[in-house]
């Protein structure tokens, strides 16, 4: 019999063979007859109000199809957030450079291209606010005069104050007054595109019929069918999402993007109608992350014992609440157990594109505010960085901020192998520095559906409405085959779209094998238990007397007495129960956190202020590796993600403006760049993930830019606390020159601690 | 005004209509469907449009379509021997090397590219030629180790 144990192992992906071979259909690869392609023309101004719109000379163009603005759609708005503060266009002012005021469809690209010069805009200019705490002050100009009409307000927002968070523990004031030694840190983040390689597109098709059938580039289907339901003023189930292959996402992916315009045009002239954003449009039509401010003060005892916490972080969400701002109370304290907090997280309305999400938006920015602080404190205190650590970190049983109690978990593991693995303490040559982070994350919980359908010959199909962003499909199968006890080979993972596939959450925010697989494992369970139900009938035996495995449901003691699946599902066609299915469907999974410790170690040229990063170890507490090769490659890809964001990545912006809308200037490491990941997997089981699974993939990616700051200065002596971590930053504090204070002045600070913010 | 092209693709003679200012790659994709070949910037930076001209890489989208007149273009659709993967594809399934799959054809085409002019490279050797393609999902690791392993097999085969 095959070994029917597919649990622990390296199975190559179940797309790998189509991939690798071209012969997988992302969205741009959809070519229908007759189609139209479509171009959306932006704001060119950052803050101005639209006086005119002239279509006229686009419209009469040879080739163009539909000219569509502000005022041929229904009157709609939408949100990323909590507030709908969008609109698919631009109607009476514009928000940012960037912002959609009318959309074409031609013939051909360039026919389209050629349109969009030919509308005429007419623009009055009005005040314009970049920084976010110039847009603090109470006579900055209003992103959005309106705010209090928008569906979402609440009383907290205020001026261009869309979000406030607080989170409150003990006494701070008086912990930090008892404090043997108090540090106060601020760290400023950078702009960062999600840099996914195929950027955004979409093919839309209207039925004669009236149906709306959408191939799109998507995590998350079902979400933006519901917005886009909304948006364009039709009943969700005329509309079809069928998600294609993914080239990238990273949290871009998961609401409504460019999908409305195409829809809308292919409504306008029923034809089939394509949009392929340029790869400037990955940064002028779709949020990205914008920069961060956190201020972090600390209470210590003089034994290390961390009192007392105060962190204030400021988010800048550009033109549109977006995520992030959570994370500013979520995340500061670091895994740490602070008896004593104060947490006040702003989200600010910019003249800026809006802030998307990206790889858990915001949690990069604040880990490396606090691993850095931590750092800092260690060093001042003459405290080994490791054992100052271990020192706070949190112990299974300690209070969690999100409630409860911290269960069961492997963070001290992962702090001692990676201490292990390094041989800390380690001293580095001259010029070179070690440094370590430590990440959290929590696994991600959500909606989840699974359908499983047994096959006549004991074959399995299964069926989820999940896109595969991370080799997830490979694992489900997995899940599938040990808890039925098939091979891996006799599973097949359904092609879905919205019309065929339950309600599932979007794919992100490491969600997917925690929570989603757990509906796999529930559907599998669903269906094995109908298997044997049917087996004991027929065998005249107690179901607890048999065992579902090696493709076979037989009598335990007595293995030859027993069908095989594929006897038994034909037997269902015919049975009282009807054809085996399991079905499973779950909306929320037990807090199971994950925790990581990282270090890098770095090379610093005193001659140019260059950092290479010459060797990055993590070990992350992964519950259960079902596929170590997958959990290996999510890891790898967060921590370089990481270390691009800690030295080369930054989007320039400039008065509103992008600098830097280019692969040439917006530099993401390439494969010279990096070394080879070397990753320790703590398996450390969760009560409830399937067969004890933890997420993995968001937390590689928070640690690196706080542990390279910190091997810089092992490494130099230098405390950089501006992300990125430059040539230019890193030579000027080696040439003792004083860079930008990055402090928050201390009236804002004071305003700021009150839980009504400033004005 | 379109003109008259002449070239070879993957081993098959082809004779279009394109116009002067169409890239290789939107001929490719466009005309063709030959959708394997990615755009991910049009603009020579991320190298998923990498294909193989008389046996040395190209970005596609840098190249005219008109000038691969009378040329050998080999993409990825045209590694595979029937059934059988190219040892690269093959090693980049085995060994992880794909991840959301919209680099890899560009990848695959440079590692290919690579073996033909070095069958024994160093692991500094495939960094430096995959540096004009960008990955996002793998962080590399696994992609070195994929075609560090092709070359392997395809030297185990050769002998």
């Amino acid at each position: 019999m095959p070994d029917s144990k597919v649990l622990g192992h390296s199975y190559p992906r179940v797309d790998a063979a189509d991939k690798v071979s071209g012969r997988s259909q992302y969205a741009s690869d959809v070519y229908l007859p007759g189609m139209l392609m479509c171009k959306v023309l932006k704001s060119p101004k950052p803050h101005a109000r639209i006086l005119h719109i002239d279509t006229s000379r686009a419209q009469n163009l040879p080739g163009v199809r539909a000219v569509i603005t502000g005022r041929d759609v229904p009157d709609a708005r939408f949100g990323n957030g909590a507030v709908k503060d969008k609109r698919l266009f631009a109607l009476d002012k514009v928000r940012y450079i960037g912002e959609p005021v009318a959309a074409v469809a031609a013939v051909d690209e360039i026919t389209a291209l050629e349109a969009l010069d030919l509308i005429d805009m007419t623009y009055e200019d009005l005040p314009v606010v970049t920084d976010p705490i110039a847009a603090l002050r109470p006579d900055a100009p209003l992103v959005h005069e309106d705010l209090p009409s928008y569906e979402g307000y609440k009383p907290t927002m205020r001026g261009n104050i869309c979000t406030v968070l607080d989170a409150d523990r003990g006494d701070v004031d008086t912990a930090f007054a008892q404090a043997d030694h108090v540090f106060e840190d601020t760290f400023h983040s950078q702009g960062i595109n999600q840099g996914y390689l195929e950027a955004m597109a979409c093919v839309a098709n209207v039925d004669p019929s009236g149906r709306i059938n959408v191939w799109t580039s998507t995590q998350a289907p079902y979400q933006i069918r519901a917005t886009l339901a909304e948006v364009i003023a039709q009943p969700m189930s005329r509309i079809r999402i069928i998600p294609m292959e993914l080239g990238g996402g990273f949290g871009a992916k998961l609401r409504l993007c460019v999908e409305a315009y195409p829809v809308l045009l292919s409504l306008h002239t029923g034809k089939p109608v394509k949009l392929i954003a340029t790869r400037e449009e990955t940064f002028t039509l779709s949020g990205f992350r914008l920069p961060t401010i956190v201020y972090l003060k600390t209470g210590v005892r003089s034994d290390g014992t961390i009192v007392a916490r105060e962190a204030i972080s400021i988010f800048d969400m550009g033109a549109h609440l977006g995520a992030g701002v959570q994370s500013g109370v979520s995340h500061t304290l670091g895994p740490y157990n602070i008896p004593n907090y104060r947490m006040r997280s702003y989200a600010v309305y910019t003249n800026k594109i809006w802030a998307g999400s990206y790889r858990a938006s915001g949690v990069a920015d604040v880990t490396f505010a606090v691993e850095s602080h931590t750092d800092i404190i260690a060093r001042r205190l003459g405290l080994d960085p490791w054992e100052f650590r271990k020192l706070n970190a949190f112990n299974e049983g300690d209070l969690a901020l999100q409630g409860g109690t911290i269960p069961r978990n492997g963070l001290h593991e992962t702090m001692d192998a990676v201490k292990q693995h390094l041989g800390w303490p380690r001293t580095a040559k001259a010029g070179t520095g070690v440094g370590l982070a430590m990440c959290q994350w929590r696994s991600g919980s959500g909606p989840s559906t699974a359908s499983i359908s047994l096959l006549e010959d004991g074959t399995v199909s299964l069926l989820t409405g999940s896109v595969d962003i991370s080799g997830t499909d490979t694992v489900f199968a997995q899940i599938a085959a040990e808890t039925l006890g098939v091979r891996m080979d006799d599973v097949v993972i359904a092609r879905r779209d919205t019309d065929l596939a339950p309600f599932t959450g979007p794919s992100g925010g490491s969600r997917i094998i925690y929570s989603q697989g757990k509906a796999v494992q529930m559907a599998a369970a669903d269906a094995r238990d109908k298997l044997i139900a049917l087996a004991a009938e027929r065998l005249d035996v107690q179901p607890g007397m048999l065992t579902c495995a090696n493709g076979r449901v037989f009598v335990t003691e007595a293995p030859e007495r027993g069908y095989t699946l594929g006897q038994l599902v034909r037997m269902s066609l015919t049975s009282a129960a009807g054809p085996i299915m399991g079905t499973a469907s779950l909306s929320a999974m037990p807090f199971a956190p994950i925790f990581s410790t990282q270090a890098a170690e770095v090379a610093v040229d005193q001659e140019t202020g260059k950092v290479r990063v010459v060797r990055f170890v993590q070990a992350q507490d992964v519950g259960v590796a079902i596929n170590p090769m997958a959990v290996e490659g999510q890891i790898d890809g967060g921590a370089v993600q990481g270390i691009g964001r800690a030295i080369t990545e930054e989007v320039v912006i400039k008065d509103g403006k992008i600098l830097n809308p280019s692969l040439t200037t917006y530099l993401m490491p390439m494969a010279a760049d990096v070394p080879s990941i070397e990753n320790i997997l703590v398996q450390v089981p969760t009560d409830d993930g399937p067969f004890g699974a933890r997420a993995v993939a968001e937390p590689p990616g928070f640690g690196p830019p706080a542990a390279i700051a910190n091997a810089i200065e092992d490494a130099v002596g230098v405390r950089i606390k501006e992300l990125p971590l430059s040539a230019e930053k890193i030579l000027r504090a080696l040439h003792g020159e004083p860079s930008a204070s990055t402090e928050l002045d201390h009236d804002l600070l004071q305003q700021l601690r009150g839980s009504n913010g400033p004005g | 005004m379109p003109h008259p092209l002449s070239l070879t693709i993957n081993g098959e003679p082809y004779t279009l209509l394109v116009e002067p200012y169409c890239s290789l790659l939107d001929m490719l994709r466009d005309q063709l469907q030959l959708t394997g070949t990615k755009k991910g910037c049009d603009e020579g930076d991320c190298g998923a449009c990498t294909v193989l001209m008389n046996g040395k890489t190209v970005t596609s989208c840098m190249v005219l379509a008109l000038d691969a007149r009378d040329q050998e273009i080999i993409t990825v659709e045209g590694l595979r021997q029937g059934n059988t993967l190219h040892p690269v594809q093959a090693a980049f399934v085995q060994y992880g090397g794909v991840q959301c799959g919209f680099c890899t054809p560009g990848l695959i085409m440079s590692g290919v590219g690579l073996l033909l002019e070095n069958p024994q490279p160093t692991e500094e050797e495939v960094r430096f030629a995959i540096g004009g393609n960008l990955c996002r999902c793998t962080g590399y690791s696994k992609v070195v180790q994929a075609i560090l392993k092709a070359a392997e097999t395809m030297q185990a085969q050769a002998s």
